[in-house]
């Protein structure tokens, strides 16, 4: 690869909610939600649902990404709050890749609101990347209406880390040569892969900032935290070289959906109908993407907010609704310890494609008739909607019969590689 | 001029680009009681693509009510709805 490469990393500015409010000043709303202390997430009637994306007066009262409504209406009685809608936002990120796509061919979209833009031999044409970089975060903002951060670098870890120094409505470079000034002074947890489980780890041996990690004996970290360590050591001196995947595809690892249930789930028969509602949505995502997978997972959140989960490899690979949810009741039934639950979820991954499959002994004889009902059944749902056909022991149960799914899942929230 | 942002019906011309033009549009008023407004004159016309949302933005020139006023339409491409934007 080549050595002295130039990589943007555009990083919109609390994405969700700055597209709701210029969508809404577009369509004639009085105030601009990005003025007042507001959030995106849940449904404000309801009171039911998590923070997605917060304005920055809502910052000022401590208000978090992922904590519940119900305790960021506490911190602020008048927080307002707006309901997503993830087809806005996947028409936002549409049209701020087809800006970039003007300046470089080789654009990655990393998640719905951060894109990596590859400038490299770029300059000829366009000339110098940090006045471009200006261009463009300007026209954005005056062609399509929300602010971007914009971070260049040599590779994309430092890109990214150089959009999150300065927002919003900002230009940063972090080269090589100025890790040491702007990237070293942060606390450790600001680096990419460092996490709630690695962090005691290395506030055990001391470190506390990226600096203290780079300045950190490398043969030690690798004992003490094997590749990990040598992977995270590298990247606290900026050591990162992967290429900025152009194109549409994203690969994807595995499919999920999860739900927290409004009320506490305390039989059997409730959970199982929400886990069948889970599946149904996960399964027709699968079939969806012409995969089938190797592995179901189940996620259980009690009332105590302690979560745990389980797992099974198949013995053959399966995208039907049917077999996925035998697996998924199977799971249930040798994890639940009976506690009242608050969140459940249905997570496939192994995938591989459907095209060829080996058969087994051990397959359900009705397998091609399952198959064709679920294809009936997507294509129902595809032309009428999901409420058009459901299971039967959805009637009258106050189950919805498919939860979970937001268009935004086409491309990951985060992608959590580079 | 003050955002009002009401929906109203419209007569259009389409160009062969596809690109319309506001004839004369009809608005209910305060009263209950619609009224037909002509546009005289188109002064500008933009495409603006805030939040990725495509919209004509006619700014426009009447009499209305004995005077004359400058206002803004707007006609959505994916709702294909007009609306009085401003006045």
């Amino acid at each position: 690869m080549k050595q002295n490469r130039i990589i943007f990393h555009i990083d919109v500015n609390s994405a969700y909610l700055s597209w709701e409010a210029v969508y809404r000043l577009q369509n004639g709303a009085s105030l601009d939600l990005r003025t007042i202390p507001s959030a995106v997430g849940g449904d404000p009637k309801s009171r039911h649902g998590i923070i997605l994306a917060k304005s920055i007066p809502a910052k000022q009262y401590n208000i978090q990404t992922g904590e519940t409504l119900h305790t960021a209406l506490q911190k602020c009685p008048n927080l307002h709050i707006v309901s997503p809608s993830y087809g806005l936002y996947m028409q936002c990120s549409d049209a701020m890749m087809k800006l970039l796509e003007e300046y470089s061919p080789v654009i990655q979209r990393f998640s719905v609101d951060e894109v990596f833009l590859d400038y490299t031999d770029m300059e000829g044409h366009w000339g110098d990347p940090i006045a471009m970089a200006h261009k463009i975060k300007d026209r954005i903002k005056e062609e399509l209406g929300f602010t971007v951060s914009i971070g260049i670098s040599s590779n994309k870890l430092l890109a990214k880390m150089g959009s999150d120094l300065k927002k919003p409505d900002a230009v940063t470079t972090v080269f090589p040569e100025e890790i040491a000034r702007k990237i070293w002074p942060l606390p450790v947890e600001d680096l990419f892969y460092v996490g709630r489980a690695t962090l005691p780890k290395l506030n055990k041996m001391g470190i506390y900032t990226i600096g203290d990690l780079a300045n950190y004996d490398y043969e030690h970290i690798k004992y003490r935290l094997k590749s990990h360590g040598a992977l995270i050591w590298n990247y606290s001196h900026g050591q990162e070289a992967s290429p900025v995947r152009g194109g549409k595809h994203v690969d994807i690892k595995g499919i999920g959906n999860s739900s927290t249930i409004a009320f506490d789930v305390e039989d059997r028969i409730t959970a199982c109908r929400i886990l069948l509602a889970l599946t149904e949505t996960v399964a027709m995502r699968l079939r969806h993407t012409e995969n089938v997978c190797g592995l179901v997972a189940i996620s259980l959140r009690d009332s105590e907010l302690r979560n745990y989960s389980h797992q099974r490899k198949l013995f053959s690979p399966t995208d039907c609704t049917k077999e996925i949810f035998e697996i998924v009741t199977e799971l249930f039934d040798e994890a639940w310890k009976g506690e009242p639950l608050r969140n459940l979820g249905v997570r496939v991954s192994e995938l591989s494609s459907n095209e060829l499959q080996q058969k087994s002994l051990f397959d359900d004889v009705d397998q091609e008739r399952n198959r064709a009902l679920d294809h009936a059944i997507d294509q129902l749902r595809l032309r009428y909607g999901s409420k058009a056909i459901m299971k039967a022991t959805f009637l009258n149960s106050g189950v919805k019969s498919m939860i979970g799914g937001v268009g935004a899942d086409d491309y990951p929230m985060m992608a959590s590689l580079l | 001029m003050r955002v009002v942002a009401k929906p109203i019906d419209v007569i259009a011309k389409f160009n062969k680009e596809g690109i319309p033009t506001p004839i004369k549009f009809k608005i209910t008023g305060e009263d209950e009681a619609e009224v037909t407004i002509k546009v005289e004159r188109v002064i500008t016309r933009d495409l603006e693509k805030l939040a990725g949302n495509k919209m004509f933005v006619f700014r426009c020139q009447s009499v209305i009510n004995g005077g004359e006023k400058i206002y803004e339409l707007k006609y959505g491409l994916e709702t294909c709805k007009w609306m009085l934007f401003k006045i």
